[in-house]
């Protein structure tokens, strides 16, 4: 044998776990066969619809029926009386400001706070205020705030609660919890995008040139890199830390938290709004939008069949998981309806209508919380 | 390695009509020179897995084109080396520290030939475009004339990075890899 046949380090294994990816990504491709585009025909029918809909008696049909395809589920209550899970925390965020739901039902409106997220454990939340950061509880109290130049953007705190990193500006910052020791951590990153690592001070975040860096806030010239075309707009972690979810607009990239790509999910299409992990991390919810639908789908995080779970007309903006990961939380914005999607076998499906009346101008789901 | 050039038209074939046996034996036939190149040229097992991976995520995306009377490996060796060189080029721009060193987990690094481990030892003092060049030629038996068409290169500049890189090299082997 010259040196040339002998296996490099890292061969077999990668082979096995790149045969999976592939086999996976052929799977995609034989299950999701090429279809016509009828978007622009869907458009064209759109414009149609409502022309005929000012000018002609029939038009009024047509238009009506266009008014039912968003209309949402029938039977929704009317207003959010109770959130399925027990001691459980919504946060949601509207124009008004950032609204903490407990599990009765009853609501706090922290007006003025936008970009709002929960502390590790639910008790604190982080959330800007004009040009400041500001660590606070439930009910509003703030135990400190730190302004700065830049907008602020995107407060996200780490699994242990010692660290929160936000943007400013351009510039990813990292704080202490306690509001102490505020310093910038890079300006070669796109704001918006990142996910602190479990059980470490690991945040991963997205660099300028698209790709995935994963360093350590406290070490921080110890960083490394992960190369990806699939552009992300939302980094998550596994509860174990031990993989890295992406989602960017037409794929979902899974990696090892070293960086080779456990799998890939990829939409034909289709566009990818938004991925959420369930709380043990084994399985995968995300939204596809396509010529005016919306699509509700699971899988699990390394390997399985992609299932639609739901799918409606219209926009659904959000998914998020009950803690106790028995059901996810759909914000079908198109038809200003929630729904409490109840297992991902769809046993039950409760929906609540009239969010924007409950919450306001935009309402949005930021979180579901802690037990 | 078994597999002749009627086994991969079939193969391809077979992968084409949707036969996951078919892209298995097509894949484990051309993993380990793929993998292998990428990890000579880059010496970092992520990345090279990440490269191959892509590369093979791209056979899988542009099957249905594939003429099947071309063969499958200068293809895909083709786009392997260049990515690997892409890599090393951009990793040698920045400050970048092992993932050992972030206080992450790190797998086991599974047990290797010592032939291998000197060979890549011995490499990973060129520059990725004498590695590549060597990589092409020697491990994955290309001609210089194949080498100069899959890297966009003249076939003179392949000729002498070829003999710059064996002379290095030479010092740092036992035996001669000619």
């Amino acid at each position: 044998m010259s040196r040339w046949d002998e296996p490099v380090p890292g061969e077999r294994e990668g082979g096995d776990r790149t045969w999976s990816v592939v086999r996976d990504a052929f799977e995609e491709r034989i299950r999701v066969p090429h279809k016509r585009d009828w978007r622009p025909i869907a458009i064209a029918a759109a414009v149609g619809a409502v022309i005929a809909g000012a000018v002609t008696p029939p038009g009024h049909a047509v238009l009506g029926s266009l008014r039912d395809a968003v209309r949402g589920e029938r039977n929704a209550a009317p207003a959010l009386l109770s959130l399925p899970s027990p001691h459980s925390r919504l946060l949601v965020q509207s124009v008004e400001g950032a609204w903490v739901v407990q599990s009765d039902g009853s609501k706090r409106l922290l007006r003025g706070y936008r970009n709002a997220t929960w502390s590790p454990h639910g008790l604190y939340l982080a959330a800007v205020h004009g040009n400041e950061l500001r660590a606070l509880e439930p009910n509003g109290a703030v135990h400190w705030s730190i302004g700065r130049a830049g907008a602020i953007r995107n407060p996200h705190w780490s699994f242990d609660g010692y660290r929160i990193a936000y943007f400013a500006g351009p510039t990813l910052r990292v704080i202490y919890g306690d509001g102490t020791h505020d310093r910038a951590l890079t300006r070669d990153a796109r704001p918006g995008v990142s996910a602190w690592q479990p059980a470490s001070h690991a945040l991963a975040y997205l660099n300028r040139a698209g790709n995935i860096v994963i360093r350590n806030v406290d070490q921080p010239l110890h960083f490394a890199v992960i190369r990806t075309r699939l552009t992300p707009r939302q980094l998550q972690w596994t509860r174990d830390g031990r993989l890295l979810v992406a989602t960017g607009s037409h794929g979902i990239g899974v990696f090892a938290q070293r960086g080779p790509q456990q799998r890939r999910i990829d939409t034909g299409v289709g566009t990818i709004e938004t991925s959420a992990l369930s709380p043990d991390g084994k399985h995968l919810a995300f939204i596809e939008t396509r010529a005016g639908q919306s699509s509700l789908q699971a899988t699990g995080t390394t390997t399985g069949p992609t299932r639609e779970i739901f799918n409606g007309a219209g926009i659904f903006s959000n998914v998020v998981w009950a803690p106790d990961g028995r059901s996810v939380l759909l914000d079908w914005s198109s038809a200003d309806q929630w729904l409490f999607i109840h297992s991902l076998s769809v046993e039950k499906v409760d929906a609540v209508s009239n969010i924007s009346a409950d919450f306001g101008k935009e309402p949005s789901l930021v979180g579901w919380c802690c037990p | 390695m078994a597999g002749s050039r009627g086994d991969e038209r079939a193969w391809i074939r077979g992968a084409q009509s949707g036969s996951v046996p078919d892209l298995e034996a097509l894949f484990r036939h051309h993993w380990p020179r793929a993998y292998r190149a990428a990890y000579l040229v880059v010496h970092d097992s992520a990345a090279a897995e990440d490269i191959a991976q892509e590369a093979f995520l791209a056979a899988v995306r542009g099957l249905d084109r594939f003429d099947r009377r071309r063969p499958f490996g200068p293809w895909l060796h083709r786009i392997v080396v260049n990515r690997a060189i892409d890599w090393s080029r951009s990793r040698a721009l920045r400050r970048e520290s092992s993932d050992a060193r972030l206080g992450l987990v790190a797998a086991p690094a599974p047990p290797d030939g010592e032939h291998a481990q000197t060979l890549a030892a011995a490499l990973a003092d060129l520059s990725p475009e004498h590695r590549a060049v060597i990589v092409m030629r020697h491990l994955l038996e290309y001609t210089p004339g194949e080498i100069a068409e899959a890297l966009g290169l003249p076939r003179g500049t392949v000729n002498s990075r070829l003999r710059r890189g064996l002379d290095e090299l030479a010092g740092k082997l036992d035996e001669e890899l000619q």
